[in-house]
């Protein structure tokens, strides 16, 4: 499992802006746990924290009972990977050699047949292989986050039967996928959760996050607003005064879904500008 | 043809190539050697063959001259070319080398007030420096200048190529106003001119120099080997690479040093020599693979063998007299520079680059 525990993080040192404020949450281990809330509530920032990348004012994080900060880069490495949203090269890589970089934190000089191997079956699971020459600059960007799907699958590879806990953190990472490859990628990391892994996912389609979210959390303005380990228990009210739109379920037990309506009461939402 | 080998064959086949333009630049010029000559002479060096005193005068411009200077070639066509790589690998694009981005010229400035000043007054402070005042003052110019076009090129994370390109125009205009002032009052006959420093040339070359050079830059290879995986998962930018274990900050920093030094010491021997550390990487990149593990040999091997062409044709396309080597790597390179730079402009032309920072400013 991950701990936050009183985690506060400020932009820009003391004094700077507040975007996470005390956050205590616990993501269960070996469970799907999805991070929803609105534009600039502070999810990406609360992800940041969890994988070590960012710092925290005050607070902690730990893996199981081990302070992140604790960790040796490389070894945090080996046990945790993160998928962004977009990831760009300058350069014109092969496939293969952008997932091989997942391999980095486990092998010295040159990699070994295992790392190899485990590349091919990673490209393999995203349905990548025919594609293992081509520059990546040229694919399309789904199929680039397919690609980098594959890396951070390579990085915390699981699948022959390792007992190390690893960590996989989702930061929006469908965006620019079509639908089918959406839940491609949700069912890929939920096969994971068998495999000794915890998933943390930010997701922005509330529907995704109910449907594949075990342990849901809802940050808002910087707090962790509500957790929850039945999604169904979200009501219409909580969702309302979180994103500023009337919910309405929809369909039948077993298959409801939400359906949005923008509500203009509370006047225009500030939308952050999401990068290009 | 060469994307059939492996990273290995392929350093087999530079090295070979490598070999071959060394014997032959090592035989061609003003004064000519046959092989058999080249033996005779090289034994004698070594001990092993009688030195005949007939051979003297030839010996010694083999010995002397030429070869001090085929080498000294050789090893600063590898330093340029590994520059040129780890530069583009830090700064994330392919039109970065030593020579636009400020290095040469910042290490050609401090090299020249050593020079032209190191026995007065003013620089005193460099005489217990002794000989290393030159490589000394030549790394302080160069790390000055390389620090001032990274930060000003590089916001939160991000590379600007407009202002890298801008930033490091002003700052090597600045850098040669320098040099070309301190060569102007020079009254030391020993000082080196501006052509030296603004064009390079390898007709100083002597043992002492290129071993200098040459120890320098076998260290901080070696020592940038290591960083091959690193600047590879410094391409998906730097939050990616911390998740892979990498830290950045820490990268970045040590590489640009590593780059400095080596630079500031083959500046401070030979002058400025631009677009080697440009077209080595790229023609690298264009024939076999960006990956860097392999472009790091991959480039001292061929900015090597490029060197040693660029100096058989300046020694030898108008004698007796001597081409400096900057015109002719500039006839190669410029063309390059621009083809590079027109090949970025539709990914970066409709990006936000040109709108913000400092492509708004230039153009408004």
């Amino acid at each position: 499992m991950v701990d936050v525990v009183g985690v506060t993080y400020r932009v820009g040192g003391p004094g700077g802006p507040r975007i996470l404020d005390d956050v205590t949450a616990r993501f269960a281990a070996c469970k799907f746990n999805a991070i929803i809330g609105p534009n600039g509530a502070g999810k990406s920032t609360l992800l940041r924290v969890a994988t070590g990348l960012l710092r925290p004012s005050a607070g902690e994080v730990r893996y199981g009972v081990r302070p992140v900060a604790a960790f040796r880069a490389d070894e945090l490495a080996r046990t945790r990977a993160v998928l962004s949203q977009h990831v760009e090269l300058a350069f014109p890589l092969p496939v293969e050699d952008v997932v091989l970089m997942g391999r980095y934190p486990h092998y010295g000089p040159a990699p070994t047949s295992r790392d190899r191997d485990i590349v091919s079956r990673a490209l393999e699971l995203v349905g990548m292989v025919e594609k293992r020459r081509q520059p990546y600059p040229t694919l399309s960007g789904g199929e680039q986050q397919k690609v980098q799907l594959a890396r951070v699958l390579a990085q915390i590879w699981n699948l022959d039967g390792s007992r190390e806990h690893k960590y996989l953190f989702l930061d929006e990472p469908t965006t620019s996928l079509d639908v089918h490859y959406q839940l491609h990628l949700l069912e890929v990391a939920r096969d994971l959760l068998a495999h000794n892994c915890t998933v943390i996912a930010v997701l922005h389609d509330l529907n995704v996050a109910f449907q594949y979210g075990q342990q849901l959390f809802v940050i808002h303005d910087g707090r962790l607003a509500y957790e929850t380990s039945r999604p169904s228990d979200i009501s219409a009210e909580l969702i309302e005064r979180a994103f500023r739109v009337r919910a309405t379920r929809v369909g039948e037990d077993g298959h409801t879904a939400w359906r949005f309506m923008k509500t203009d009461k509370a006047g225009p939402i500030p939308v952050r500008r999401s990068p290009p | 043809m060469l994307r059939r080998l492996s990273y290995g064959q392929t350093y087999v086949l530079l090295a070979a190539l490598l070999a071959v333009l060394v014997v032959a630049s090592a035989a061609i010029g003003a004064f000519s050697f046959t092989p058999a000559e080249m033996v005779r002479h090289l034994g004698a060096a070594a001990g092993l063959l009688p030195a005949a005193s007939a051979d003297a005068l030839s010996r010694n411009v083999f010995l002397e001259l030429r070869l001090p200077r085929v080498l000294l070639a050789g090893v600063t066509g590898a330093v340029l070319g590994v520059s040129g790589t780890l530069m583009q690998g830090l700064f994330r694009n392919p039109i970065v080398e030593p020579g636009l981005a400020g290095t040469s010229a910042g290490a050609a400035l401090g090299a020249a007030l050593v020079f032209v000043f190191g026995s007065s007054t003013a620089l005193s402070f460099t005489a217990p420096l002794g000989s290393i005042a030159v490589p000394v003052l030549a790394f302080a110019g160069a790390f000055a200048a390389t620090m001032l076009v990274y930060r000003l090129s590089t916001s939160f994370g991000k590379v600007n190529v407009f202002t890298l390109l801008l930033a490091g125009i002003a700052v090597n205009a600045a850098c040669a106003a320098g040099t070309g002032f301190l060569s102007y009052v020079a009254r030391d006959p020993q000082a080196r001119n501006i052509t030296f420093w603004n064009l390079g040339t390898f007709t100083t070359a002597d043992w002492r120099g290129t071993i200098f050079v040459g120890v320098f830059f076998v260290v901080c290879f070696a020592w940038s080997l290591r960083y091959g995986k690193a600047l590879n998962a410094l391409m998906l930018g730097e939050d990616e690479a911390a998740f892979l274990g990498v830290d950045s900050r820490t990268l970045i920093f040590r590489l640009l040093v590593v780059n400095t030094i080596m630079v500031a010491v083959a500046t401070a021997m030979v002058g400025v020599i631009a677009f080697v550390g440009l077209v080595v990487p790229h023609v690298l990149r264009i024939l076999k693979s960006s990956d860097y593990t392999f472009l790091l040999p991959g480039s001292a091997l061929l900015g090597a063998v490029l060197m040693e062409l660029v100096d058989i044709v300046a020694r030898t396309i108008i004698p007796p007299a001597e081409l400096p080597i900057g015109i002719i790597t500039a006839v190669i390179g410029a063309p390059i520079f621009l083809w590079i730079l027109l090949r970025q402009q539709p990914q970066r032309g409709t990006g936000a680059t040109v709108e913000s920072g400092a492509g708004a400013g230039f153009y408004g």
